[in-house]
């Protein structure tokens, strides 16, 4: 009786987002070029006085080369070491001082810094930002106390943290060419053997206008904000980049398999499956948007079929996590991620997973199943706008993979037209052993322990 | 299509999280009802609607030897309940949760359980989320076999946790900063395996009632709805039950030789975690202006802050650096902390201290004082610029029971306070011979 009670309601639901979804971005984002290629988006959002500030550099780790890697995020730190005008610090101290909040992010994508602020302080942190976009300046000896952080970084994210070790190994296997074999952060030998040459390269390689996008959402006028995106980022030169190789991964012919001993108490597995991204001008290609139902099929709630079977009913697993994320520069893996229950080996959870892909694959997925993710996809929507900040995220980061914002509502419509065929196709057709890389955490004991605490 | 530019169109012309550029949402007073009050501010720009449930039932009314207790009393409600029209499992929870496109989430710290909803404000899908929660808050049903399974589960994190750093300092800095007070006992694999159903279903209803709840509500409700929603969601809670006994007061950090005060922890990881801190003030506390506005100098202020220089940018000791008041209730304390390379944790923790000493000693400067207002009063927008944040405010005036125009007057109250006031409050309460210090790692 319940369950026919959901049924109806649920078709009244599904009919009148669908219209939510699509159209209302449109109506309220303008973009422009700046004449040396600078790219400015801007969302208007008039809820609270308030504007979130991004620029997004297309270089990420992925741009990397070997011996140098992390020297994209080491950039990411020396950029709040002083331009020709603002000294070191000062940067931040003038950000604060306005009220601001700041930080910066790198990913195997892209390199981003931003500000948050009420909405008479953009201009400030607008001209601070165009500033170190070609006049960063620091000196050797800042350098060599940052790169000391940044190894603290790497120590306090990876080195002590078992599944960042397991997740660091199974990419560095699962690619043989692709730099995403490489982690954001750097390996610890190239951080150790890094120079400021390399980070100043890196500036002079990749910082300049007709490489980054601006992204402004909140309470602007974006007429103004052009003008004074102008006035600031407009006097900043372009200038020619490097050739950016295509190294494309090569074929995987069969399973890959890696080990990771580290101190831990559950040993934990993960499976990853080498499967097709998005690519830009080709929207239309189905599958990827099947791969994401696919994950939320998985995984998108608490009652999700991974969640229900390994968990809940063969207690195998502890956690089980699906990722996926169809847009990106590089090349895309599906992976599934668990952690032991107690008493259960990684042999036991692989034959568990296996059989309830299986099932899929043999069976299908119900119109329910992928019905109800996609309600969640379309409240998501809603949901999503309430942050200024998030909105921005999205923008930049689509920006980032060579797509326009524009095409976020399209991908959303379409992924409403997938059918629980399609979903079941990519299954079949990509969770295959050919492409597949399995990556164990073997756990370690501590070598001591809280019990012998001393005062 | 229509449908939604005509609302966002209209919408627009009315509420907006802000009135206008500087006026701020009023906190309207709803009815109270079964005993709880409840709070309601109107943002009328998306069709949604956030609504929270604070419920005083944290970890800190755990019994002896059965730490966990609370967390999995909350954390359980979601996994079977008896509805009006007959029990809904766990599944059908999860499903229902789904197919209405709402999030229903649950948590707890030291002083209160928290449930959450986020729904699209649209009535029959609001109803039915609200439904599905007055559901989990009044009749969970707690089987055994599910308290078994999760059990387990929570045994296996806490043995998974043991391995990290930073659970481990954590964990001792707790019972180092709490001292006889029940908030020092965390959850250890002993104690959640004491854990029945029949302790779950006692300590529900014991704790769950009208009288221990809040709810606040943020979104695109009139007043009226928003009664309607407090009703539904606590009809069948009861309004009030046996007394319950009052908790021990939190012991001022005593006076006491290093030795005393200090723990090592041998722990073969690559940094040393380091954990310092003593017992503070509760939010309601007149001082809490001058220690916030202190503590932005000493350690709150992101990259600018005396410790952030002196650890991070001047001898790169560390990534992360900081220091923070946690004013509850009915209890606060004071923390400052940070992650070194093993052979450094000696010099950090030095210069941590020196740091934090210097600064309970002369108070900040005459233009670090102004810095600190004027970051504090420029981003106060920023803390209240959309429906997630606004709730996160109005739940906190309501349960640390602060005055309804606590956001009208947030920048005037930072802005009164003096030089004189920040270094007499900082001596007042926090003293280095008072310090609780941790250091975790491979050193000595």
């Amino acid at each position: 009786m319940r369950s026919n009670l959901l049924r109806i309601s649920f078709l009244l639901f599904i009919c009148t987002p669908l219209a939510w979804a699509a159209g209302a971005d449109s109506v309220d984002t303008h973009e422009y070029r700046l004449s040396n290629g600078l790219k400015l988006i801007v969302r208007e959002d008039h809820r609270a006085p308030t504007v979130a500030h991004m620029v997004w550099y297309r270089a990420g780790s992925m741009d990397e080369v070997n011996g140098r890697t992390g020297v994209a995020h080491v950039l990411e730190h020396m950029m709040f070491k002083g331009t020709k005008k603002v000294k070191s610090g000062e940067f931040s101290r003038l950000v604060a001082a306005v009220g601001g909040r700041e930080n910066a992010f790198t990913s195997r994508d892209y390199t981003a810094y931003f500000q948050q602020v009420e909405k008479s302080k953009l201009d400030e942190v607008i001209q601070l930002e165009a500033d170190r976009m070609s006049n960063l300046n620091f000196d050797d000896a800042e350098f060599s106390k940052e790169i000391q952080v940044v190894m603290e970084e790497r120590r306090l994210r990876t080195e002590d943290n078992p599944s960042s070790l397991l997740n660091e190994a199974m990419m560095a296997t699962a690619y043989m060419s692709s730099p995403y074999r490489h982690p954001v952060i750097g390996w610890m030998n190239d951080l150790q053997n890094m120079k400021a040459t390399d980070a100043r390269d890196w500036y002079r390689s990749w910082y300049a206008p007709n490489n980054a996008t601006v992204v402004i959402s909140g309470d602007v006028d974006p007429k103004q904000v052009l003008r004074t995106v102008e006035k600031y980022y407009g006097t900043v030169d372009a200038h020619e980049l490097p050739v950016r190789k295509p190294q494309i991964e090569p074929p995987q012919k069969g399973i890959k398999q890696v080990q990771v001993k580290a101190p831990a108490d559950s040993a934990q597995l993960t499976m990853a499956w080498k499967v097709p991204k998005l690519e830009p001008g080709k929207l239309d290609d189905v599958e990827p948007y099947a791969l994401e139902l696919l994950t939320a099929v998985l995984d998108g709630y608490d009652n999700a079929r991974l969640n229900r079977i390994l968990v809940k009913q063969e207690k195998v697993v502890n956690d089980v996590g699906v990722g996926y994320d169809m847009i990106s520069r590089g090349p895309e893996l599906f992976l599934i991620s668990t952690t032991m229950a107690k008493g259960k080996t990684v042999a036991q959870a692989q034959v568990s997973i296996r059989k309830a892909l299986e099932e899929l694959k043999q069976k299908g997925i119900l119109e329910s199943e992928l019905k109800r993710i996609k309600v969640r996809i379309l409240s998501d929507q809603i949901y999503k706008r309430d942050s200024i900040f998030g909105q921005a995220m999205e923008i930049g980061s689509t920006e980032m993979a060579g797509f326009s914002w524009k095409d976020i509502d399209y991908m959303l419509e379409k992924m409403q037209t997938i059918t629980p065929e399609q979903v079941q196709a990519v299954a079949k057709k990509y969770l295959i052993d050919e492409g597949l890389t399995i990556a164990v955490l073997d756990p370690q004991v501590r070598q001591s322990d809280a019990n012998k605490e001393s005062k | 299509m229509h449908a939604l530019r005509n609302t966002i169109g209209i919408c627009l012309l009315s509420f907006s999280v802000f009135n206008s550029a500087f006026a701020i949402l009023p906190i309207e007073k709803l009815d109270s009802y079964n005993g709880a009050q409840a709070y309601l501010v109107q943002t009328k720009t998306l069709p949604m609607v956030d609504i929270e449930v604070s419920i005083d039932a944290g970890d800190r009314y755990d019994p002896v030897g059965k730490s966990g207790l609370a967390d999995m009393t909350a954390a359980l409600m979601n996994y079977g309940v008896r509805g009006s029209e007959g029990p809904i499992n766990e599944a059908q929870i999860a499903d229902e949760i789904a197919d209405l496109g709402a999030n229903i989430g649950l948590s707890v710290s030291g002083e209160r359980a928290t449930l959450r909803i986020r729904s699209l404000s649209r009535k029959d899908l609001r109803d039915r989320a609200v439904r599905l929660a007055a559901a989990m808050l009044s009749a969970p049903t707690y089987d055994s076999k599910i308290v078994e399974r999760e059990k387990q589960r929570t045994v296996t994190n806490l043995l998974e946790a043991e391995t990290k750093p930073e659970f481990v300092l954590e964990r001792r800095f707790k019972k180092s900063v709490y001292g006889n007070n029940p908030l020092a006992n965390t959850p250890s694999t002993k104690s959640v395996a004491a854990v029945n159903a029949v302790d779950l279903k006692q300590f529900h209803k014991q704790f769950y009632r009208g009288d221990r709840m809040i709810v606040s509500i943020v979104g695109d409700v009139d007043r009226a709805q928003a009664n309607e929603i407090v009703r539904a969601l606590l009809q069948k809670i009861p309004e009030s039950g046996p007394a319950i006994a009052k908790l021990p007061e939190l012991q001022r950090s005593p006076v006491e030789p290093l030795a005393q005060r200090e723990v090592q922890i041998p722990f073969d990881s690559q940094q040393a975690h380091i954990a310092m801190g003593m017992t503070a003030v509760t939010r309601s506390n007149p001082d809490y202006f001058p220690l916030l506005v202190g503590n932005y100098i000493l350690g709150g202020g992101g990259f600018v802050s005396r410790l952030m220089a002196e650890v991070r940018e001047k001898r790169g000791l560390a990534y992360s650096v900081f220091s923070y008041f946690a004013p509850g209730k009915d209890t606060g304390i004071f923390q400052a902390g940070l992650q070194t390379k093993n052979d450094q944790a000696v010099l950090a923790l030095e210069v941590m201290s020196s740091t934090i000493a210097q600064f309970i000693a002369d108070g900040p400067t005459p233009a670090e004082l102004v810095a600190a207002k004027s970051n504090l009063m420029n981003g106060y927008p920023l803390r209240i610029d959309n429906n997630r944040k606004l709730l996160d405010n109005i739940s906190s005036i309501a349960w640390n029971d602060l005055p309804l125009d606590t956001m009208d007057i947030w920048t005037k109250q930072v802005e009164a306070v003096t030089l004189e006031q920040v270094t007499k409050a900082f001596q007042k309460y926090l003293a280095m011979d008072r310090m609780q210090i941790v250091v975790l790692g491979a050193s000595k």
